[in-house]
């Protein structure tokens, strides 16, 4: 009855508005792929550059004419609040048409719609939360994951940072799961590594002022200030420890390394600046260069920062799936729990029986002359330059 | 010792910041018996203006700051007056007679609006801007205190604003008007007072004073975002709010009051500095069972 | 032309009108596009120009009026209808439950200010205070789930009595701060605090009622519903139980000194109306309503988080009170539908849709200041049946 219904009252007005887009349609089936960020608030920048990204990989895979199907991306904004992200995944995975999701950046809200997926039997890949339990809180057989967690990225950190001869840290992180998480494994890893922390301090999200805090770091003469959050509390976080005559060495998380991150500081202050991200630097792979290039074509109005190249892996891989099984979410699930050693311009992709990405290469970062640099190829690292406090 | 000193220092700095927010929050309040809740997005606007000012100088060539800076400034000050009285006249004095807190929540979506607007619209403007340092940078050292000359300048030129408001609205005819319709609407049309010229002119002094915070805010911190203004209206509300709102010496003790417990929070709980915001407002809910009409409440009597 | 409508019974007035309500809902629920979407906004903004031309909402205000029961139960019988219609549909149910819980909580929001004149803008401290106990108490402690829904409304209640001194003390603008100081304090301290989730957030398990869960869907004439339909009946249930409460509440003597108390406080105490008593009544009042929603919006959503419920959440639901017009009941059902769908219908526009919104929002408060639907002045003589007739 009730579809009947439905038909009758909707059906003019569908038609009507419909109608007229659909002249000129290819022969290809249409299939549906969601993208889920956050696209308002604080955290657009991110959100926005990961849909470019996504948005990129469908428009490249519509353009090849090998292509099965012609694919369009459903993307919508999580606000980066849990209470909207579960409403959208449940849009996205109660659409029949929509077949799998590339999805999240923003920890909490990955936490509340793995259930929403796992529900629907709808495959998703994070693209950006770094949260461990996401994919090791549960036996969900439709989540996965490109980008490391921040347990890869701050093991990595801790023994770098130790190796370098640093001793003692003062760790200022922002409250929200992402900067309390770094904080986490940050100080574990430190612990077991030797390194000794001399004070910890919380600071809102989206706190003005941390005088406070770092005079009492000042006071403490930690040899690093590690730095667990985004970009523009990073920024402001620098300028303020420069204020202060602070002079130890500044060590940031992937949250800034982003070009706005050093476009924020003058060039005095970013250099020397120490970050870890996970996945092989997009710049050195061949496909990572590609990825550049297309996306400088096609001439997006924001760049794609930090995670736009696990956005574009991510949509690529969905897409190869739905290429090589067919758009049906059981078989998409299953070929992604079988995806080993797969090419991917983030780096190969090898999915554990968790659908966590285990091939996370973690890469290290430096300031060097405005720019992101490979630690490797820094020339702090021949010993040209030094870092701060050495 | 020196760090003591440091802490007030820096007190003193974020003090004068809050104070010149909670400053226009009053003036409002006085004119008008409204809370315009855009305030802190209007202060991000000036200061963004600022910033372009700024830049736009640099670009043309001119290397001077303090040529920079007064571009800056001016500039800023004019964009955040102009839309003080346009918020005024378009938002607020058509809502007069409505609801009173209509007003509250027009302000609050027009600064949703400014926010989104200048995240969307200002190139690249969802990432934090450097704003060029054009003051002195050299710094006073003596063991662990340092003092800058770019603080230094800030707090006298932010003591200096709220001293010329207050001569303003204490010692000319202008301040006059605006004290006259603060106290009665009615008598002061009577009396020959063009009242809304006086709104208009109020709200633009407001606004653009909150633009002189924004620019002092962008030198302080050498960046400005989108989001800066959301907390710092914030507080701003409460500090005018905790002072008594209409009283211009009580915004500014509002603010320094605020800018304390901050500091103190952070500095006297080590161990969970994260509380500090907690700390301060749950404060700032004590203050207000104690002294429900702030610290230093109106002197107008209650009409029966 | 004009009087087309102005013969009509009021009550099948008030009858044709929710039919239409019910018919524009479902095509409008089912609208992807931007184009639809905007036109169909377009379309119902003329229809309801329209229909003040023709004289039917003055009917429906007239049945309104003196009919209150059939026209809530007309109401209700929309409602119901739309559940019926998107019984297997598991979003659009999402959807009509969030509205519903949201209409709830400005309910209880509208007792608070629109009654009593008591500023909150903690609304979702209290709702998330609600939504806390849900997860902590369903599925955790052998409590029967379904009396966790009072019991949220209690805490949240509970909670609010730590600021009922500073909010009976102040007025106005002061206590605004009041509560906007515990909204930026309530949200900040979950997230430092790590006992319950911290930043991450607590799963909810899922409502049970006599063994029935409410995360299965039912079997109903042999169609399988989506399990929202549980919580979508579940928060009509709770809608229908604060609108019939509120109301009472309104044409009591309790609600007549609430106004008082609201129009001018001085004059209320010299007739002898308690100011603090009553303060007090519909503060608590109010956040019992609100808790009790937000026990069950955590346990339907299934995950809840300290950045669902922060000060601009709670800006949100005093702008459906607004929109819908202060102490209006039913304004504040449209409102809900309006600030709930809006901007999900809005994702079409992707980064663009809060700027959008708040300038909708902006300029139907300068259009209609008094709200879409404002509150009619209450009539007790002559007794609302005999007009009818």
């Amino acid at each position: 009855m009730h579809t009947i219904l439905r038909f009758g009252v909707g059906a003019m007005l569908s038609a009507a508005l419909a109608a007229a887009p659909m002249a000129g349609a290819s022969a290809k089936d249409k299939v549906k792929v969601a993208f889920i960020g956050p696209l308002s608030g604080g955290n657009a920048s991110i959100g926005v550059g990961g849909r470019n990204s996504a948005d990129l990989a469908v428009k490249i895979r519509n353009a090849d004419p090998k292509a099965k199907y012609t694919y369009e991306l459903f993307s919508q904004d999580d606000e980066c609040k849990p209470n909207v992200g579960v409403q959208v995944a449940t849009k996205a995975a109660s659409d029949p048409k929509t077949v799998a999701a590339i999805a999240h950046y923003c920890s909490a809200v990955a936490m509340s719609t793995v259930d929403v997926y796992h529900k629907f039997g709808m495959p998703m890949i994070v693209w950006g939360a770094v949260l461990p339990d996401i994919t090791y809180g549960n036996d969900y057989k439709e989540i996965h994951r490109v980008n490391g967690t921040m347990v890869n990225q701050n093991e990595v950190a801790a023994d770098f940072m130790t190796k370098q001869g640093f001793k003692t840290w003062v760790i200022l992180h922002d409250t929200t799961d992402y900067g309390k998480g770094h904080n986490a494994y940050f100080s574990k890893f430190l612990k077991e590594k030797g390194g000794n922390v001399l004070a910890t301090f919380g600071v809102t999200a989206d706190q003005q002022d941390f005088t406070a805090e770092l005079t009492k770091a000042k006071e403490l003469k930690p040899d690093v200030i590690y730095f667990g959050g985004l970009t523009p509390l990073g920024v402001r976080i620098r300028q303020q420890m420069d204020k202060l005559g602070i002079k130890a060495q500044f060590e940031g998380v992937s949250g800034i390394v982003s070009a706005a991150f050093i476009e924020g500081l003058d060039p005095k202050l970013a250099e020397g600046i120490l970050a870890f991200r996970e996945g092989a630097p997009v710049e050195k792979l061949p496909g990572g260069k590609y990825f550049m290039e297309q996306y400088d074509k096609a001439k997006y109005d924001q760049g794609p920062d930090a995670y736009g190249a696990f956005s574009f892996a991510a949509t690529t891989l969905v897409l190869d799936a739905i290429e090589a099984v067919g758009p049906n979410r059981k078989k998409v699930t299953e070929y992604l729990s079988k995806v080993q050693n797969k090419d991917s311009i983030t780096g190969p992709i090898s999915f554990d029986d968790h659908g966590q990405n285990t091939v996370a290469a973690i890469t290290k970062y430096v300031i060097q002359d405005g720019k992101w640099v490979l630690w490797e190829d820094s020339e702090y690292a021949a010993g040209k330059r030094k870092l701060a406090g050495k | 010792m020196a760090l003591l000193g440091q802490y007030l220092v820096n007190g003193i700095m974020l003090g004068t910041i809050y104070a010149l927010v909670a400053v226009g929050f009053t003036l409002f309040f006085g004119v008008l018996d409204v809370i315009k809740f855009s305030h802190g997005d209007v202060l991000m606007v000036g200061a963004f203006a600022g910033f372009t000012a700024a830049m736009a100088v640099a670009a043309v060539g001119i290397s001077n700051p303090v040529l920079q800076l007064a571009a800056s400034v001016v500039f800023a000050l004019s964009v955040t007056a102009a839309l003080g009285a346009a918020i005024a006249k378009w938002l607020i004095l058509p809502l007069k007679h409505a609801p009173r807190m209509n007003i509250l929540l027009v302000t609050l979506m027009l600064g949703t609006a400014l926010r989104e607007a200048v995240r969307l619209f200002y190139p690249d403007g969802s990432n934090p801007k450097a704003f060029p340092a054009l003051l002195p940078t050299s710094a006073l050292t003596l063991g662990d205190f340092t003092l800058r000359a770019d603080s230094a300048i800030l707090v006298a030129a932010g003591i200096s604003v709220i001293v010329g408001l207050h001569l303003l609205i204490n010692r000319t005819r202008l301040g006059l008007a605006i004290r006259a319709v603060a106290q009665d609407e009615e008598t002061a049309r009577t009396m020959g007072i063009n009242y809304a010229l006086v709104v208009l002119v109020t709200f633009a002094l407001g606004s653009g004073i909150a633009a002189v915070a924004g620019v002092m805010n962008g030198l302080y911190y050498n960046e400005v975002n989108f989001g800066m203004g959301l907390l710092l209206g914030l507080i701003g509300f409460s500090a005018a709010i905790i002072g008594g709102l209409g009283n211009l010496y009580g915004a500014i003790l509002g603010g320094f009051l605020f800018a304390m417990l901050q500091m103190l929070g952070a500095v006297a709980m080590p161990f969970a500095s994260a509380y500090k915001d907690v700390f301060a407002f749950a404060v700032v809910i004590a203050l207000m069972a104690w002294k429900p009409t702030g610290l230093i409440p109106e002197r107008a009597s209650e009409r029966v | 032309m004009n009087q087309l409508f102005s013969r009509m019974p009021p009550l099948a007035a008030a009858a044709l009108a929710a039919l239409l309500a019910f018919v524009f809902a479902v095509v409008f629920m089912e609208q992807e596009s931007d184009v639809a979407v905007i036109s169909l906004l377009a379309l119902g903004a003329v229809a309801a120009w329209g229909a003040g031309r023709v004289g039917l909402s003055r009917r429906v205000s007239a049945a309104a009026a003196t009919r209150p029961g059939a026209v809530a139960a007309l109401g209700g019988a929309v409602a119901l209808g739309l559940l019926a219609v998107f019984a297997e549909d598991h979003f659009p149910l999402l959807m009509l439950s969030t509205v519903m819980l949201y209409a709830t909580v400005a309910l209880g929001l509208n007792v608070q200010f629109g009654y009593t004149g008591v500023v909150n803008f903690a609304g979702a401290a209290f709702f998330g205070i609600g939504a806390y106990t849900a997860a902590e108490l369903v599925g955790r402690t052998a409590l029967p789930p379904i009396l966790v829904l009072p019991l949220g409304g209690l805490i949240a209640a509970v909670v609010g009595l730590v600021l009922v001194v500073p909010v009976v003390r102040t007025r106005g603008h002061y206590a605004a701060v009041v509560t906007i100081a515990f909204s930026v304090l309530f949200k900040t301290f979950l997230e430092v605090n790590d006992t319950l989730g911290g930043p991450q957030g607590l799963s909810v398990a899922p409502l049970s009622l006599f063994g029935w869960s409410f995360g299965e869907g039912p079997e109903i004439l042999g169609i399988s519903a989506s399990f929202y339909l549980n919580y979508a009946l579940a928060a009509l249930a709770v809608l229908a139980l604060a609108f019939v409460m509120v109301r009472r509440l309104e044409r009591s003597w309790i609600g007549l000194s609430l106004d008082a108390v609201r129009l001018d406080e001085t004059a209320s105490a010299c007739y002898g109306i308690g100011i603090r008593r009553s303060k007090i009544l519909a503060f608590v009042v109010g956040n019992l309503v609100i808790g009790t929603a937000g026990a069950l919006y955590g346990s339907m959503l299934g995950y809840i988080a300290p950045t669902s419920f922060t000060f601009s959440d709670s800006l949100i639901l005093v702008a459906i009170v607004l929109l819908g017009g202060m102490g209006s009941p039913w304004g504040t059902v449209f409102a809900a539908a309006i600030v709930v769908i809006l901007p999900e219908k809005l994702q079409a526009i992707q980064e663009y849709r809060f700027l959008l919104f708040s300038v909708v929002v902006m300029a139907i408060l300068l259009f209609r200041p008094e709200g879409l639907l404002p509150r009619a002045v209450r009539r007790y003589m002559p007794a609302p049946k005999e007009v009818a007739r």
